[in-house]
């Protein structure tokens, strides 16, 4: 359990996470989705303490991270794929940090078996690949196998393989009753990984609940309708409530009402039809109408289409 | 997903987590793995040894030519000149002599001991795992400073043992019961381990390699320089610089000095002290 109240950081005149409070709850996987910059990494670094709130707290299981006699029995934290001395090896890194605890070989030599880093466990970690990079890092959070997991951003970088791996070890570990946060900047990702959300744009949080609440919430979903007499359909339509939006002259937005409904309407007007589509925006619109006020870094204008093509990744069509 | 569901199930039955907290002791020993699993400080002590004995071989060959051709030395006058004596606390100086070059080494060691964590990101591993973040830097000092005083001490063993023969050639001895000549033949162990702590305290400042390389050698090796400006305050403030005044534990004991040695010591001490203790501040203070 995670629990943040009016926390805040400010960096000079910038403020990175401003005024959130939130809860992660036991048992489920809760995700932290924004755009870079967002403030994500900045609340997690936080939650752990290598960061001081200007203003507010964070406990977690009830107490500030720092106040646990066993920090890494309580939290396991992923921060970012290379916290690591790029001159030891896997093992020695894992040895070094069991050591603080007390907590043995064994347990080094599983964690390694565990996240499949068996092969590479004595080379040095400044030759490792990012992907080997984050099996690391989710080695050395799962050392104290802790009651609550956070992970910033765990399948950057991870082959197919790999994502499939901490989705599935997410999963798992939720369902265990642990606490799991992890964050992500794609929405896709967390429509597949998490359970809850938890929207955070500029350091504010724009939206929170389960998933397919946020998602909902934020999806349009319209019926795009092609016919000689739009004018009338258009007509018809706005007369029982729904919006109709013209794209072109015989084109039509509909919204709120599903393609058989726009095509009985029709049918009951005698009015043709030339094409039917139901349009559903993907679930990157979705996070874009979220977060449109608070991105931070804005890329310039992309063609649309472009932007479907390489910006869905295959996660999206579950 | 079965591997991580018989793991976790095999962990809890065999218990290796049982017990699992910070304390003193175990940040002790997770930075002493820390330290030995970096290849540059084996590097970097068996380099220390080597120079130091090198050094002490070197000085003691001078004295051998002293002895053996006074008149090519300047007599008597050149000899003091240039530092040669022949007694036992004037060889003792000769042989520990190295300590000026592996000032150098200890020095970086103790900043990278500590930058190499920043530079790295290996901080915020550890900080996570030592979320008090003192212990951490007490550990790695208790650590530098007694490597860095076995490391000297074994050079010094060294020095005496390879320049031995050096010295019999000319019927000379070490008096190894003269309280003096075990003061300057410990106080090389002595001063380098403070050293390291120093070194260790910036790079804990500063968060940068090079930075507080910079600043250890400056201090020690740049600021001496400046105690040649013929000013009167510099004459008087010279001796309380760091190096100036941590070295008198391995010189000779001169009634003319201003510090004796174990007082040049205490001061170099207190320059230790505060730094460490600024240092700490600010590793409790700052974002890691």
């Amino acid at each position: 359990m995670i629990e943040a109240r009016g926390l805040t950081k400010r960096y000079g005149a910038k403020t990175a996470v401003d005024d959130i409070s939130f809860t992660v709850e036991p048992g489920q996987v809760t995700g932290f989705l924004g755009p870079n910059g967002a403030g994500k990494s900045t609340t997690m670094r936080m939650i752990v303490g290598l960061d001081r709130p200007t203003e507010g707290e964070v406990t977690v299981n009830g107490k500030h991270y720092a106040e646990h006699k066993a920090p890494l029995r309580e939290v396991g934290a992923l921060l970012e794929a290379k916290a690591v001395h790029t001159g030891r090896s896997a093992t020695n890194h894992l040895r070094a940090l069991a050591a603080t605890h007390g907590i043995g070989r064994k347990r080094v030599d599983e964690v390694i078996e565990m996240t499949g880093l068996a092969a590479v466990a004595r080379k040095r970690a400044g030759g490792f690949s990012l992907g080997m990079g984050q099996r690391l890092g989710i080695a050395s959070a799962m050392l104290g196998d802790p009651r609550t997991l956070i992970l910033d951003e765990p399948v950057n970088g991870l082959d197919p393989d790999g994502v499939r791996w901490v989705r599935t070890m997410v999963r798992y570990l939720a369902d265990e009753g642990r606490t799991v946060f992890l964050s992500s900047h794609l929405m896709s990702e967390m429509a597949i990984t998490a359970d809850r959300l938890i929207v955070i744009g500029r350091g504010r949080i724009v939206a929170t609940g389960d998933v397919q609440d946020v998602i909902d919430s934020a999806t349009k979903s319209t019926v795009r309708v092609r016919t000689p007499q739009a004018t009338e359909l258009a007509a018809r339509l706005q007369s029982e409530g729904v919006t109709v939006t013209s794209v072109e002259p015989s084109l039509l937005d509909v919204d709120g009402l599903t393609a058989p409904q726009v095509g009985e309407a029709a049918l009951t007007g005698g009015i043709v039809l030339h094409e039917l589509t139901p349009q559903s925006a993907s679930l990157e619109d979705a996070f874009m109408s979220l977060t449109a006020a608070d991105v931070e870094y804005h890329s310039g204008a992309v063609p649309e289409h472009q932007v479907d093509e390489t910006t869905v990744p295959e996660g999206a069509n579950r | 997903m079965t591997a991580v569901a018989t793991e976790s199930r095999s962990a809890r039955r065999s218990d290796p987590l049982t017990g699992a907290h910070v304390n003193f002791a175990r940040v002790l020993r997770s930075e002493w793995i820390k330290l030995i699993s970096l290849r540059s400080t084996a590097w970097t002590l068996a380099m220390t040894v080597v120079v130091m004995t090198g050094f002490a071989m070197l000085s003691i060959w001078s004295v051998t030519q002293f002895v053996n051709n006074p008149e090519m030395m300047g007599g008597a006058e050149g000899a003091e000149a240039a530092g040669i004596g022949t007694d036992s606390v004037s060889l003792a100086t000769a042989i520990a002599s190295g300590y000026v070059m592996a000032q150098i080494v200890v020095a970086v060691l103790g900043v990278l001991v500590i930058s190499g964590e920043y530079s790295t990101g290996q901080i915020r591993s550890t900080v996570a795992a030592v979320p008090t973040r003192f212990p951490v830097l007490a550990a790695k000092g208790v650590l530098v400073a007694a490597v860095s005083f076995i490391v000297g001490a074994v050079g010094i063993a060294a020095s005496v043992l390879a320049t031995a023969p050096m010295l019999s050639s000319i019927d000379l001895t070490l008096d190894l019961s003269d309280g003096e000549t075990i003061r300057v033949l410990l106080g090389a162990p002595l001063y380098l381990a403070a050293i390291a702590l120093l070194a260790l305290g910036f790079g804990a400042l500063l968060r940068h390699a090079a930075g507080g390389i910079a600043t250890v050698l400056g201090l020690l090796i740049v600021l001496p320089a400046l105690s040649f400006i013929p000013l009167d305050w510099m004459a008087d403030i010279a001796p309380y610089f760091p190096g100036a005044a941590g070295e008198r534990i391995v010189g000779i004991d001169n009634p003319g000095q201003a510090l004796t040695p174990w007082q040049g010591y205490g001061v170099l001490g207190i320059y230790v002290v505060v730094v460490l203790a600024a240092a700490a501040v600010l590793l409790r203070r700052r974002d890691a």
